[in-house]
């Protein structure tokens, strides 16, 4: 139907049904995996939802590109070569990752409860194990995207600034599979525990501050716990170490590494110490799960 | 072969420990354009959060064009549009994103849903307003952003709970010719409110309920019984007093109402006095009709049996 005017006409194109391909669950969840993705990018957002992430990406990468460029001015003094990160250090080392997880996790799962869209989520083809699997999926894949794009830049690059590329290949192809799974281990805990953590609040700013609160508290009660000399090198190793939220990753990254707990490391000389970091690593890993599960439960909501 | 209803509630009963929000509903509901009618806390959210699969009956069944809601919610959602009555939507957001990422969660392919998501717009009338974010809408236009959320996956059924809520004269007006229009696309509405005059003028059926009971059910007009007046219109409030009081003299029962006339009537030959007295004051004749019950009077009286 047209209504024709002066100026124009104005076309009432009415209502077309969808008689296309239409997915069901694995469909519903893969979109709300990819919008959940686009906010915490800032895709389709504001410039300044932008920032945060990229300057992220920006700040964890630096020591990769420091590293290779002293390599590169030192390439020719035999000898002399320096590297001041190894891929181990470099696996959760920064604490920007620790504020990204902070100002993201709320970000995807905050305003959902606070602005009430969850009713209309659940009333798609979605349970609620499929809403934790999209958000905590989200959140893990940029985590392992912003630990693992960094470690690329450094192997890369030292491996073109050596006398020979395919010998440092050669000589480090223990990274190719060890930096994958420390990353996966190290952004599988801080996706789970920073959405758990958000679930329990419907505002962002306690969500965040509830999550570095949990890593620092946690940190430097075990860190009281444990003790250690004038400089805090640790003396002798203690269970207490375990309290440690922030390093429990990090024990996994080292197990997987080195083979065993490091020598540095406040569960050093424990016994089973690498055993209770993983059982540890579970238990946190389970809670947060849990949480999840019981706060995204899809009927009775 | 019997065809399916677009809803069958057997028995549903739900409480809330001693709380009764559905005590044994029964009823076959057809496709259309179908009003939910109740007053505050007479259970049609509940109804509408156990057709959602949010809610599980305490007792009881619910079937959607067959499927039962409490076996099988997947696939019930996956054809099931929803607009809440509360606000919904990501304010932060685009209309055009929020709505092409609901049609993606309906099951949609991307560049399918983005199209969808522009054509349903248009349709709500918010085609200019897609890029701006929700946060800056007016209470109509969130609205219809929430009307265009719930038609982007081309749903069979549409719950619209209370979705002239708030709206000004204006916007109820145009919300309602919204409704009006879905019955024409093919998708069956069931639209829950406590505003009888809007289900009167949309749906083409009425489940009533109270305190969880169901009151009566029927298709809307069937509902509507005549009442033995008819309503006589001659132009202005003048006429109407005068035509009311030719009739009473004629030896009949007549009352100028609202510069209407309500002549009680016993058969045809009444109208044809009532045509003959018009025409002899020389009056204009706009409109003689049998006037109906409305939908208020028909909960009042059912409800208090």
């Amino acid at each position: 139907m047209a209504t024709a005017t002066a100026t124009g006409a104005v076309y009432d194109r009415g209502y077309r049904p969808y008689d296309g391909p239409r997915g069901g669950r694995g469909a519903a969840t893969l979109a709300l995996y990819r919008a959940s993705i686009r906010r915490a990018l800032g895709l389709r957002r504001s410039w300044r939802q932008k920032v945060a992430p990229f300057v992220l990406l920006g700040i964890v990468t630096i020591p990769a590109i420091v590293n290779v460029g002293i390599a590169y001015i030192t390439r020719n003094q035999l000898g002399r070569r320096i590297e001041f990160i190894t891929y181990r250090e470099y696996v959760g080392v920064s604490s920007a990752l620790l504020v990204f997880v902070a100002l993201t996790a709320p970000d995807i799962i905050c305003p959902d409860r606070r602005q009430r869209v969850l009713p209309l989520l659940f009333a798609r083809p979605l349970t609620g194990i499929d809403y934790v699997a999209a958000k905590v999926g989200a959140l893990f894949s940029i985590l392992f995207a912003f630990s693992f794009l960094p470690q690329v830049v450094l192997f890369v690059g030292q491996a073109l600034v050596s006398d020979s590329a395919l010998d440092y290949t050669r000589d480090n192809l223990d990274v190719v599979w060890k930096v994958p799974v420390s990353v996966v281990l190290l952004a599988v805990f801080y996706a789970v525990v920073g959405i758990a953590i958000a679930s329990l609040a419907s505002r962002r700013i306690v969500a965040g501050a509830s999550f570095i609160g949990l890593f620092l508290v946690s940190s430097i009660t075990a860190g009281i716990l444990v003790g250690g000399d004038e400089d805090g090198r640790v003396l002798a190793g203690s269970p207490a170490a375990l309290i440690s939220v922030l390093r429990l990753p990090l024990y996994l990254r080292d197990l997987v590494f080195l083979g065993q707990v490091d020598a540095g490391s406040p569960l050093n000389g424990v016994p089973n110490g690498g055993l209770a970091a993983v059982l540890a690593y579970l238990c946190v890993l389970g809670l947060g799960i849990a949480v999840l599960l019981n706060r995204y439960r899809w009927t009775e909501r | 072969m019997e065809s399916v209803p677009l809803l069958r509630i057997n028995a549903l009963t739900k409480r809330y420990g001693a709380v009764t929000a559905l005590d044994s509903l029964s009823v076959d509901v057809p496709d259309g354009r179908v009003g939910i009618v109740g007053a505050n806390g007479a259970g049609k959210t509940t109804l509408f959060r156990i057709l959602l699969g949010l809610a599980r009956p305490t007792e009881g069944s619910v079937e959607v064009s067959g499927a039962n809601v409490s076996h099988d919610p997947i696939a019930v959602r996956s054809r099931l549009g929803y607009m809440p009555e509360h606000e919904c939507l990501p304010l932060d957001q685009t209309a055009a994103d929020v709505v092409a990422t609901f049609g993606e969660l309906s099951g949609l392919p991307v560049r399918a849903a983005r199209q969808r998501a522009s054509d349903v717009l248009d349709l709500v009338g918010l085609d200019d307003a897609r890029f701006r974010p929700i946060g800056g809408f007016s209470t109509g236009m969130r609205q219809r952003a929430k009307l265009a959320q719930a038609l982007v996956g081309d749903p069979r059924l549409v719950l619209l709970d209370e979705p002239t809520a708030g709206l000004d004269p204006a916007g109820r007006e145009e919300m309602l010719a919204l409704v009006a229009r879905l019955g024409t696309f093919g998708i069956s509405v069931l639209m829950s409110t406590h505003l009888l005059d809007d289900v009167q003028r949309v749906c083409d059926y009425v489940v009533m309920i109270d305190g969880g009971r169901l009151v009566v059910a029927g298709p809307t007009d069937s509902l509507l019984e005549r009442t033995g007046t008819v309503t006589v219109d001659v132009g202005d409030e003048e006429a109407a007093a005068r035509l009311a009081a030719a009739v009473v003299a004629g030896g009949m029962s007549a009352e100028a109402v609202d510069g209407l006339v309500q002549v009680t009537v016993a058969g045809d030959d009444d109208l044809d006095r009532i045509r003959d007295t018009v025409a002899a004051l020389g009056l204009p004749l706009y409109r003689l009709g049998s006037r109906l019950t409305s939908l208020d009077e028909v909960f009042f009286e059912r409800a208090a049996r």
